[in-house]
C-alpha cells in the first residue's frame, strides 16, 4: 500500500479551505484483513486522509516551506457511516488557524451525502533540518517531492479555479 | 460526598467538554446536550463513564439517557406521545423539565430534554441516594 | 501489507487491561512514503495500535462474540517520534467496565521509557443492521488470522506482567 490517502484535489482556497477525496478499490490490500468478507475503509485511515488533506492547505500557504507536517493533536474524531470499495470519501477541510509551528482545523470526511468522520486537528509543521544534523538534504529533495505530488493530484488547477472564482 | 450544586455543574462541564470537545462557556445549564453540545450515539456513552469516574457513583443503562424510551403503541402514536407516554416519560426522566414539551410532545424532540441541568439534578440525587 | 498495528500482547488482565508491543521496521512499505528521507511511524497508525490493543481487551468481555469496533477518538496527543529500530508499547486500561453498549478505553504508547502518545478512545458493538451478516461467516472482525496471528486464545496465560511505565 502506498500512504497516500490524497487523490485529488476538488477546490482549494487557501488560507481557509480544501476539498479533496480518496478513491477506496479492493485492490488496496489491507482491505483483505479490515474486514474479511466485509471490507471497509478503517476509521484511523480515514483520519490520515483528514490529515494529509490539512496538510496540503498547510504546504500552500506556506509556500512548501514544511517539509514534515504530522499530526499533533485529534480530537473529538467520531466515525459515522462506512466507507466501501467502489466508494469514495470526499473530505472537506477548513482552517480554525495556520500559525508558524502548528495550525488547527475542523474537518469532515463524507461519503455518498453521510458523515464517514468528523474531527478536530493539530498539526505541527517543523523541517527534517530541526530534527536531526544534515536534515537540510533530506529537506532539498523533499521540497521539490511535495510539489511534485502536490501536480499529481491536481493542486496547481485547483487553486487556479479558486484564485479564478474570487 | 455532600457536593453543592456548583461543585456538581463545574465537575459535569468538564466531563461534557472532555467528552464533546466544546468549551466551557458553551455548558450552560439549559444547553442541550444534543442539539447544542453536539452530542451523537456513542457521546452518550462516554458522557456516562465520565460522570460515575467524577462522581464515584454507577449509573445503569438508561437512567440518565434512556434508550428506547418509548416503543410501544400504548406510549407513541403517530410520532406524537399519548398521556400514557408522556406519563412514562416522567417516571423515565424526573429530572427534566417537560412543561415545554408537553404542548407538542414530538417523539422526535425527547432528546432536546437531556440538558446539561437534568444532569446535575440526576447527580444530585444520585449522591443524595448514596449518602442514604 | 497486512493490517496488523501490533505485534504480541505482553500482558492481560481481563476486561481491565492490555499490554502490547509493535516493532518498527524500514521492511514496512508505509515508511518509505511517510516521509521519503526521513521514515517516522505515522501518529494514525499508531492509534489503530492502540485500537487494536484496546480493541481485544474490549472484545474479550464478550468472549469475541461481538464485532468491536472503533466508534470514537475522543482524543490523541502525540509527543516524540517514532522511527524504524524503536520498539513500542501500548498500555491500554478500561474506563469503567465494557458494556453491551460499548467501551472507553484510555492508552499510553511509550519507547523505551519515552512517552510517544496519550489516546483515548470509544468502541461500539456493530449490529446486524449496519453489517448484515451472511450466514457461517462468525465475527470478521476477530476473524481466525487475527486470533491466531496475535495467539489470543493464550492471552489468559499472560496475567498482568508488564507494570506500568510511569511518565
Amino acid at each position: 500500500m502506498k500512504f497516500y490517502l490524497v487523490d485529488h484535489i476538488q477546490e482549494l482556497d487557501p488560507p481557509e479551505r480544501i476539498v479533496a477525496v480518496k478513491n477506496l478499490t479492493l485492490a488496496e490490500e489491507y482491505l483483505a484483513d479490515h474486514f474479511p468478507s466485509y471490507p471497509v475503509l478503517p476509521g484511523v485511515l480515514m483520519l490520515e486522509a483528514l490529515v494529509q488533506s490539512a496538510a496540503w492547505l498547510v504546504r500552500v500557504v506556506k509556500d512548501f516551506r514544511p517539509t514534515l507536517i504530522l499530526l499533533k493533536e485529534a480530537r473529538n474524531v467520531r466515525y459515522g457511516a462506512f466507507v466501501r470499495p467502489g466508494g469514495q470519501l470526499v473530505m472537506e477541510v477548513t482552517a480554525k488557524h495556520i500559525g508558524q509551528r502548528d495550525s488547527a482545523f475542523k474537518a469532515l470526511g463524507r461519503c455518498r451525502d453521510k458523515t464517514a468522520v468528523q474531527a478536530r486537528l493539530v498539526l505541527e509543521h517543523g523541517t527534517v533540518a530541526d530534527e536531526e544534523p544534515d536534515g537540510d538534504k533530506v529537506d532539498e529533495r523533499l521540497r521539490p517531492f511535495w510539489r511534485e505530488r502536490f501536480a499529481l493530484i491536481g493542486g496547481p488547477q485547483a487553486l487556479a479555479a479558486g484564485a479564478e472564482a474570487s | 460526598m455532600a457536593l453543592s450544586r456548583d461543585a456538581i455543574m463545574e465537575k459535569t462541564r468538564e466531563a461534557l467538554v472532555d467528552a464533546l470537545g466544546v468549551d466551557e462557556d458553551e455548558v450552560t445549564p439549559e444547553a442541550r446536550i444534543g442539539s447544542d453540545l453536539g452530542a451523537e450515539s456513542i457521546d452518550y456513552l462516554d458522557i456516562v463513564f465520565r460522570l460515575e469516574k467524577a462522581f464515584n457513583i454507577k449509573i445503569p443503562r438508561g437512567d440518565l439517557f434512556p434508550d428506547n424510551i418509548l416503543q410501544s403503541e400504548e406510549f407513541v402514536q403517530d410520532g406524537k406521545l399519548t398521556e400514557k407516554g408522556l406519563e412514562e416519560l416522567k417516571t423515565r426522566l424526573p429530572f427534566a423539565d417537560l412543561s415545554a414539551f408537553e404542548t407538542n410532545p414530538n417523539v422526535d424532540d425527547i432528546a432536546d430534554l437531556f440538558t446539561v441541568d437534568m444532569i446535575v439534578r440526576y447527580i444530585e440525587s444520585k449522591l443524595a441516594e448514596q449518602a442514604g | 501489507m497486512r493490517w496488523i498495528w501490533i505485534d504480541r500482547f505482553t500482558a492481560f488482565e481481563p476486561g481491565r487491561r492490555a499490554v502490547a508491543v509493535k516493532c518498527v521496521t524500514l521492511a514496512e512499505e508505509h515508511l518509505h512514503d511517510h516521509v521519503p528521507g526521513y521514515p517516522v511511524h505515522p501518529p494514525t497508525l499508531m492509534i489503530e495500535g492502540m485500537a487494536q490493543t484496546a480493541g481485544v481487551l474490549v472484545g474479550d468481555a464478550f468472549d469475541f462474540a461481538e464485532k468491536v469496533i472503533l466508534a470514537k477518538v475522543t482524543r490523541a496527543t502525540f509527543h516524540g517520534r517514532v522511527r524504524p529500530g524503536d520498539r513500542i508499547r501500548f498500555d491500554a486500561e478500561v474506563q469503567g467496565e465494557v458494556r453491551r453498549e460499548g467501551a472507553a478505553v484510555t492508552g499510553r504508547i511509550t519507547a523505551d521509557d519515552r512517552l510517544v502518545a496519550e489516546i483515548e478512545l470509544m468502541f461500539a458493538h456493530l449490529d446486524a443492521s449496519r453489517a448484515p451478516a451472511e450466514p457461517g461467516e462468525g465475527n470478521f472482525v476477530f476473524n481466525e488470522d487475527f486470533i491466531r496471528l496475535l495467539r489470543m486464545r493464550s492471552l489468559r496465560n499472560l496475567g498482568a506482567d508488564a507494570p506500568s511505565p510511569d511518565a
